[in-house]
């Protein structure tokens, strides 16, 4: 482990970006990243996971991994940088001379050059995510988001996949892809874990792990192009009736909103498409037209 | 719509956040029609973000002097005084319970979450609009002399903003990442800003309300001779572009005490202030001047990173 960057702080130590690298041979060079807010810490468990693995067997090529980049922000369960309140994931590709999180966001993207880069993320503090890759429409992208068969691969257009970081990434140059799963300010280690193995599976894909297996083990998963919010017409109280990864059909009752004092019935939410249950709302005091259910739309 | 029968003022909700609990908190819109004749339609929207209070009390000014002027008032001034009431009512930047910045939202969407149906109905009330002026607070950490914001390649804004009783006029050139912006989505606006975050500062008020009114005397809104302010009063703008307004950054983590005030001139090296050990007191860094000029905004929040804003300096002009 080393500290590629630290930042004084007025009042305690130093902020330190911290690095594990693994192996360091020829071969192709891989940097995953968890931690750019501060609150999803499933990302920061998968790459400790993962840590753990490399420690075991060292890989062909390079694994830079990067658990926890918002270490003052986790330390409070804060999505953003506490100090200023800004978001680092808008923060990139960063500036070595500009503000803490500018530079904190350059330092990432130093630490980070490599051939393939993957940005690990939860869902809000109040969405719970199926562990999923959200990769670009083809090329190596795909294939090695296809390579750790998590439950759903969501192909987007390139500089719409994700936040900053995915995008700073391919401007450079570099194969970037981003894995979701989990919700902010919780662990859950179930989620964690098959995001880990997703990660250990793209490895094996890469060749850097030999003799491993990764690849073989998950049944590929619904891979779309197309996914389908389902809002609230009105603020109550959601009860969901559906979990993330479950397969549904088209007028499937995904829940309800209820006024949040009585519990009296507003709303039935009823899948429009069949697919699967990519996110779900997990805090259920909701506003109106916010986000209850998203389903991975399965078509054709 | 509620139709006020002593004055031409119509009120209308643009947009209301329906709260879990079944209450509906509206963004109000008052609509102050002249009876002077045709004339442009101006838009005067504050509190886009909910810790600028200073906005809101420049916005209720404005629409407290256009009641008595209205039979000599021209074309129709509309008067938000509250775009975010939600986060307004918590002094917090963000939409509570959404935790977005609606200020990065635009255009929004009309069939998206509260904040961008907020968002989407600001723009639609902006849409047909002679002149569009949204006045801000300062950020909360900074003190900032009375400035007006408008983007370089709209010299219309930019003739009409030296008119806004404000010390300068910053021609901006936003990088693409701002996109989600006001600014961004409405070319010709004018963004006037002044005194200190999350609160009144005394004297800025004034000068902004008088500022808006004297926009509008320009656009022909106003006749110029029935204002509450002097001609002369009026204070004429420096116009600066990007290159001219100097980032002063500290170096090293403390606190920040700066050692002058806002709107001083100040040389080439001369000190602004000092970063101290928050425990030892022992001087850190001396933070000096770039560049001769005079100080737009000062960290008042002093508790400082290695890179973090202390000042912006406006340079001389070359």
């Amino acid at each position: 482990m080393s500290v590629v960057f630290s930042l004084e702080a007025p009042y305690r130590g130093a902020y330190a970006l911290h690095r594990l690298s693994f192996g360091g041979g020829p071969g192709p060079r891989v940097a995953i990243v968890a931690g750019v807010h501060g609150n999803e810490v499933a990302g920061t468990h998968a790459l400790n996971l993962v840590a753990n693995m490399l420690r075991m067997q060292r890989p062909r090529g390079t694994v830079h991994l990067l658990p926890l980049v918002n270490t003052m922000g986790a330390e409070e369960a804060r999505k953003r940088w506490p100090f200023d309140d800004r978001d680092l994931a808008d923060a990139f590709p960063g500036d070595p001379d500009g503000q803490p999180v500018d530079r904190i966001a350059a330092a990432v993207m130093d630490a980070t050059a490599a051939d393939v880069c993957v940005d690990v993320h939860s869902g809000s503090s109040r969405l719970h995510e199926l562990p999923h890759a959200r990769a670009p429409l083809g090329g190596r992208g795909l294939e090695l988001a296809r390579a750790m068969a998590l439950p759903v691969t969501v192909r987007r257009a390139s500089h719409a996949s994700s936040g900053g970081l995915v995008d700073a990434w391919t401007d450079a140059g570099r194969t970037a892809l981003q894995v979701r799963g989990g919700r902010g300010g919780a662990l859950d280690v179930g989620d964690a874990t098959r995001m880990a193995r997703g990660l250990a599976r793209m490895l094996g894909a890469l060749g850097m792990l030999n003799g491993t297996d990764h690849g073989a083990q998950a049944a590929a998963g619904l891979e779309t192009a197309r996914t389908t919010d389902l809002r609230a017409e009105s603020g109550g109280f959601f009860v969901p009736e559906v979990a993330p990864g479950e397969r549904i059909e088209t007028g499937a009752l995904l829940g309800t909103v209820r006024h949040p004092i009585g519990g009296e019935m507003q709303e039935q939410v009823r899948a429009t498409r069949h697919g699967v249950v990519l996110a779900v709302r997990a805090w259920p005091m909701v506003h109106a037209r916010e986000l209850l259910v998203r389903i991975a739309d399965e078509v054709g | 719509m509620l139709i006020c029968p002593e004055v031409a003022e119509t009120r209308d909700v643009l947009s209301a956040l329906d709260l879990p609990t079944g209450e509906s908190v509206p963004v109000v819109r008052r609509s102050f029609h002249g009876e002077g004749g045709e004339g442009p339609r101006v838009v005067v929207v504050a509190g886009v973000r909910g810790d600028t209070p200073e906005g809101t009390r420049v916005a209720v000014g404005v629409a407290r002097l256009l009641q008595p002027r209205l039979s000599r008032m021209r074309g129709r001034v509309d008067v938000i005084p509250c775009a975010n009431p939600l986060a307004a009512h918590l002094g917090v930047r963000a939409v509570p319970g959404f935790d977005v910045d609606l200020s990065r939202r635009f255009p929004g969407r009309a069939d998206g979450h509260a904040p961008d149906a907020v968002a989407a109905a600001l723009i639609a009330a902006m849409e047909g609009a002679t002149q569009v002026i949204e006045l801000r607070g300062a950020h909360p950490a900074f003190r900032e002399e009375p400035q007006a914001h408008v983007r370089a390649d709209q010299p219309e804004a930019c003739e009409r903003a030296a008119s806004a009783n404000v010390r300068v006029v910053w021609k901006r050139s936003p990088p693409a990442s701002d996109s989600g912006t006001l600014m961004a989505c409405v070319p010709g606006l004018i963004a006037l800003e002044g005194g200190v975050g999350n609160r009144l500062t005394e004297g800025v008020g004034i000068e902004l309300v008088d500022g808006v009114l004297n926009v509008l005397v320009t656009l022909g809104v106003l006749p110029e001779d029935d204002l509450p302010y002097h001609w002369a009063a009026i204070q004429r703008a420096v116009v600066a572009d990007d290159s001219r307004v100097v980032r002063v950054r500290a170096g090293r983590a403390g606190l920040f005490l700066p050692s002058m005030a806002p709107w001083a001139e100040v040389a080439p090296d001369e000190i602004l202030g000092e970063v101290v050990d928050p425990v030892s007191g022992d001087v850190r860094e001396t933070v000096t001047a770039p560049t001769a000029g005079r100080l737009l905004a000062l960290r008042e929040q002093p508790v400082v990173y290695p890179g973090t804003l202390v000042a912006r300096v406006v340079a001389d002009p070359p």
